[in-house]
């Protein structure tokens, strides 16, 4: 991309014609660029937290260590699925606003809304029925790594869904429309970057 | 420019201000008197390697630095505003060329040295574990360091560790001078460092893991009596400046003499509840490293069990430990 | 982000796919001082924050330094702060004060002025923007920052004190088990924030040069300053959330019972590993010395080039050096760690990388001295503080490769060598830099130059004690010498040491006092300096060239069009058509003699006549 720009930028001293970009196509790509670098810098977070869940675990002779009780597969699971759901349905939405259906659109995004809140409700009750097996914080590294990452993902989730929630609103006042739907946009390449940590968490923490 | 008295009258409030606090600090004490500077005593086999590389590189540097500074200098004072600045980007094949090849030079010697040297103190002294652990009458201690002391342990005559006839002292640690010394650490709270500056080693004590190192005093740089310093280097809390111990130097016969003494007092004031006095761990092997100290107490355990009858079982004994 | 907020307002944009919005000047105090989008009033802020963290930083030095020289005595004046244990310092007091002063001069004082306010104000009329590429993200960053300020000013008032586990925050040291209290919770929340300030700021600056550089502007033609910022900022976007991770993980210890760092008792694997939070600091520690280093050498190729009227020697070979640093600094951290029991074979290679980033900066030190070389140099204040800055960065450089030497390391480890190298480096070459180019971008920021004769004290007095200061610590460390001892003469070996370290402490409350020149000139100059010409020093980057001093609102009426790169002195072109030894990078070489009175501003005391 930026050798792109930069080749543009050496053909105007050359006198050569740059396709015309309106200023908008040009701010959303702008904002498009800025919210990949912060998902990528927020991935190295992730990785540092994934990192240090690995570390622990390689440095522990079982895993997990005895006297721990199991995490469920179940429910997690179930919330996989959850997440995906709502991956592709807030995907939809995108695509049903730049048709021009705001409607569609925003109901869409308020479904996404209704089953991520569903993980969220699934998802406490993993934690509350851990806690209730005696897996509470302080009870060592198998506890500790488990309710770090779950904990600071449902963070994300959270964040997600409040967003979710103006977009839906904003989508049904007509702010949004084929041409102008940066929001929308952002918040779907974010919603799908914490669905991707969920899927990598699913995977390193109760699968394996 | 025109010169203007009021910013010289700055100037000069600017430096009565910038004297104010060390013409203060001049009136709280005289200078001290001690003023020599330099690595301290060497009383290690091994540290030389280091200050020799240490002192090489300094070499190495002070030339690269004393080059630089008179370039700057020279540049300076001949091309000053008076010269015609030459227009060169120095992006020519040639200039390139000899910026690379002054680079590589450089990079080769200097950090080249540094790399061929270093590689080889680690595989030949400092990091050689097996060169000590080999040695048949290598000193082993564990320690436990703790907010703010440091708590060592020998195995004693049985060769084990924690049991009853350990020799357990803290801060104040004595090895014989010739005999390589191998210590495994660990600590109870908080990171530490044990530091020993005369011998040019330093290891961290780390809570949750053993980490090793070893070193020996030089016969030909100490002399039996001798008293060096071990230090704390990782802030490990308000006192760490106070966790000081002591190292002693002694030649074999005596450091033997101080352990049996050393053990029977230990053994006297032993206590096998108090967790202070048993927290020794059988001594570590790392991975992919045989056991060498197991192979040399069964050894010295079979050579006394066979010592008495003939003199011959001794002698396999010792090829059995050196084909080990 | 904002961008996509403001409305399309269809202005004079037209066909010029580079042409950007122009956002109407705010009216109101507030928008105009405190929540201000424009970009040059944050850089601004944080370079007030940024000062008045400084001199914070630097008191808490004196300190220290005072500890040293006279252990347990009164501190004079300084004293005041210390009420409870009668103007003494205590080891209690001791262990907070360096490490307050360790973390306020890194996250507080270096990073927003070299990369909060060099960043904010070069990077948009360095690459011809009108702001940010996010203004509003760019004022959140600002304002996140002042929360992280606000919790570390707090700490110091809290039951137990501020944090007290080191700069580097080693666990277990740093959990409860050894740093009760809420200080130092608030200190680590206060690092997290402060880094996700960062982040916001690196986001900004990333999009920004690659998004809004002005036609023409290439990548190779882009100032040596904004390479420098840019790499940084992709450096904190990369490597700040690996220490926020450590925060994180920290901060839950530390309050939610977890136990990530805390380990068990002797020998015994107990829950949690001290070792993964030293892994986490140090994969972002090490990136860290080169975040704070890479926009000081960005401003040195410059300005080097510039004062020297010379273009930057290879200017291309000292960017792609900066490149190989960004990278090289990823994969060496392990350097840091020579001594935590490391496996053998990773320690050679750390060591290894860690010796390899010699390479490029020798390339760096080569072009700086070939660029002065054969020069017309003009001995600015500026350009004595870019000299100033070679000379002590040489220093710390070339002391860096004993500790990035395993068997050396051994030794020097934890000594106050490796504070001296590191001050070299972190705090001698980045303050140097900072104030080097703080009297280069006074004028554009403020419209009014900087008193040169009280500059030229400021410059002397620092480089000569900096230098003392840190070359003495180095030598109490080559002595035996640990670092952060309360009183280091408990210890008999190093008890000669006591008039070196008394000296280095009389270097340091010297280097103190000549801050004094700069703080009475940057207040005289902000009321009574004299008034700034558009391009007071000659060079042809397109702050000096197309915005007025200081610059209006939108930086920029008309966009320039790049024609060149930023170091075109002593072009035979220039002397012959434009009658000046230099080109601006927007300006268009006319194709015949121009006459004398070429080139806007060209009466300047500073730069002289130029001479056949």
């Amino acid at each position: 991309m930026a050798a792109g720009v930069s080749q543009k930028a050496a053909a105007v001293t050359m006198g050569d014609v740059v396709p015309y970009r309106s200023p908008r196509a040009q701010r959303d790509w702008t904002s498009y660029l800025g919210m990949v670098i912060f998902l990528g810098s927020w991935a190295v977070l992730f990785a540092a937290l994934f990192f240090s869940y690995l570390y622990l675990r390689a440095h522990t002779p079982v895993w997990p260590p005895v006297g721990s009780p199991r995490l469920p597969l179940t429910l997690p699971a179930l919330n996989t699925g959850v997440i995906v759901l709502t991956s592709v349905m807030m995907h939809l939405g995108l695509m049903a606003i730049r048709r021009r259906r705001n409607g569609v659109g925003g109901t869409l995004l308020l479904g996404t809304f209704a089953l991520g809140s569903l993980f969220l409700v699934l998802q406490t009750v993993v934690w509350l029925r851990m806690w209730d097996q005696g897996l509470v914080p302080q009870a060592g590294q198998y506890a500790s790594v488990f309710y770090a990452l779950t904990w600071f993902h449902a963070v994300h989730v959270v964040v997600g869904l409040v967003a979710l929630l103006a977009l839906a609103v904003k989508t049904w006042l007509g702010k949004y429309n084929a041409a102008k739907h940066g929001g929308v946009l952002l918040w779907t390449i974010y919603w799908h970057f914490v669905g991707v940590v969920w899927l990598l968490m699913f995977l390193l923490v109760y699968l394996v | 420019m025109r010169t203007n008295p009021k910013k010289w009258l700055l100037a000069l409030i600017a430096l009565a201000l910038g004297t104010l606090f060390p013409g203060m600090a001049l009136a709280a004490g005289p200078i001290p008197q001690e003023t020599s500077y330099g690595l301290p005593r060497d009383v290690s086999a091994d540290g030389h390697r280091i200050d020799w590389l240490i002192k090489v590189t300094l070499i190495f540097v002070t030339i690269l630095f004393v080059i630089m500074v008179i370039w700057m200098l020279l540049a300076v004072f001949k091309h000053n505003h008076k010269h015609k600045a030459e227009y060169d980007h120095g992006d020519s094949r040639h200039a390139i060329m000899v910026g690379m090849i002054l680079s590589a030079v450089i990079f080769f010697v200097v950090d080249g040295n540094l790399w061929v040297n270093a590689t080889r103190d680690l595989s030949q002294a400092f990091w050689n574990f097996p060169k000590a652990e080999k040695h048949p009458e290598a000193v082993r201690i564990e320690l436990n360091a703790h907010q703010w002391a440091w708590d060592a342990r020998y195995a004693g005559p049985d060769l084990e560790f924690n049991t009853a006839d350990d020799i357990v002292v803290l801060n104040d640690l004595v090895i014989p001078i010739d005999r390589p010394v191998i210590v495994q650490l660990v600590s109870t709270d908080v990171i530490h460092s044990f530091s020993l500056p005369n011998f040019r080693v330093k290891m961290d004590a780390t809570p949750g893991m053993t980490n090793r190192f070893w070193f020996m005093a030089s016969g030909k740089r100490a002399k039996p009596g001798d008293v060096v310093e071990i230090g704390c280097t990782q802030h490990c809390g308000t006192n760490h400046y106070k966790m000081r111990g002591t190292l002693k130097l002694l030649d074999w016969e005596a450091f033997q003499l101080w352990s049996k003494e050393a053990s029977a007092s230990s053994k006297a004031t032993y206590d096998e509840k108090s967790p202070t006095r048993n927290w020794g761990w059988k001594w570590k092997r790392f991975p992919n490293e045989p056991d060498w100290y197991k192979q040399q107490v069964d050894a010295k355990k079979r050579s006394a069990a066979l010592s008495s009858p003939t003199s011959g079982t001794t002698a396999v004994a010792t090829t059995e430990r050196e084909s080990n | 982000m904002s961008a996509h907020a403001h409305a399309d307002s269809g202005h004079g944009a037209g066909h010029n796919p580079f042409e950007q919005h122009i956002h109407p000047p705010p009216t109101s105090f507030f928008y105009k001082y405190i929540w201000s989008t424009d970009h040059k009033v944050i850089a601004k802020q944080f370079m007030w924050a940024g000062l008045v963290f400084l001199l914070f930083g630097g008191l808490l030095a004196m300190m220290i330094r005072w500890q040293w020289a006279f252990p347990g005595t009164k501190v004079p004046v300084l004293g005041i702060f210390l009420r409870r244990s009668g103007g003494i310092v205590t080891p209690a007091n001791y262990q907070s004060i360096f490490t307050m002063h360790g973390l306020i001069m890194i996250f507080f004082a270096i990073t927003p002025l070299l990369i909060g306010m060099f960043g904010n104000f070069c990077i948009p009329l360095m690459i011809g923007a009108r702001d940010m590429a996010f203004p509003f993200l760019n004022a959140l960053s600002f304002w996140t920052f002042v929360v992280s300020l606000v919790l570390i000013v707090t700490s110091f008032f809290v039951q137990l004190g501020t944090a007290g586990a080191g700069w580097t925050t080693y666990a277990p040291l740093s959990t409860n088990v050894g740093t009760p209290g809420l200080g130092q919770t608030l200190v680590v929340a206060a690092i997290f924030v402060t880094g996700a300030a960062s982040i916001m700021g690196g986001i900004n600056y990333i999009t920004t040069v690659i998004r809004l550089r002005a036609p023409g502007m290439g990548w190779f033609k882009m100032p040596g300053t904004v390479w420098g910022l840019w790499l940084t900022s992709i450096l904190n976007v990369l490597f700040i959330p690996v220490l926020g991770a450590a925060a994180i993980l920290l901060i839950l210890d530390r309050t939610a019972g977890t136990q990530f760092f805390i380990a068990g008792a002797a020998g015994v694997q107990g829950g949690g590993d001290p070792l993964l939070y030293q892994h986490l600091f140090w994969i972002f520690g090490h990136p860290e010395v080169y975040i704070l280093i890479l926009p000081a050498w960005g401003i040195l190729v410059d300005l080097v080039s510039f004062f020297s009227r010379k273009p930057a020697y290879f200017y291309k070979g000292s960017v792609y050096a900066m490149i190989a640093v960004t990278v090289l600094s990823a994969i060496v951290y392990g350097h840091h760690m020579f001594v935590t029991g490391m496996n053998p074979m990773l320690g050679k290679t750390f060591m290894l990388f860690t010796l390899i980033i010699s390479v490029p900066a020798e390339v760096l030190f080569l072009n700086w001295l070939h660029t002065i070389w054969k020069g017309s140099i003009r001995l600015t204040t500026p350009m004595l503080f870019a000299l100033g800055t070679i000379f002590v960065f040489g220093l710390g450089g070339l002391t860096g490769i004993f500790l990035g030497t395993v068997s050396t390391d051994l030794y020097l480890h934890d000594t106050m060598f490796v504070v001296g190298h590191f001050h070299l480096t972190m705090a001698a070459a980045a303050f140097l830099a900072i104030f080097g180019g703080i009297y280069f971008w006074f004028p554009k920021m403020f419209g009014r130059m900087m008193d040169e004769k009280l500059g030229k004290i400021h410059f002397w007095g620092s480089v000569v004690f900096i230098t003392l200061v840190f070359c003495g610590q180095m030598l109490a460390g080559y002595s035996g010498q640990q670092r952060r001892l309360y009183d280091p003469f408990q210890y008999t070996y190093i008890k000669h040491l006591r008039s070196l370290n008394w000296w280095t402490s009389m270097f340091a409350f010297m280097l103190l006092g000549f801050q004094v020149p700069f703080i009475l000139n940057f207040f005289k100059s902000l009321i009574a300096g004299e008034t700034a010409t558009q391009n007071p020093w000659q060079v042809g980057t397109l702050e000096w060239t197309h915005a007025s001093s200081p610059p209006v609102h939108h930086n920029f009426d008309v966009i320039p069009t790049v024609y060149r790169g930023p170091h075109e002195y002593a072009h035979p072109d220039a002397q012959r058509l434009l009658g000046k030894d230099w080109i601006g990078q927007a300006e268009e070489l006319p194709s015949e003699p121009h006459g004398a009175a070429a080139g806007g501003g060209a009466a300047d005391a500073v730069a002289g006549p130029v001479r056949e």
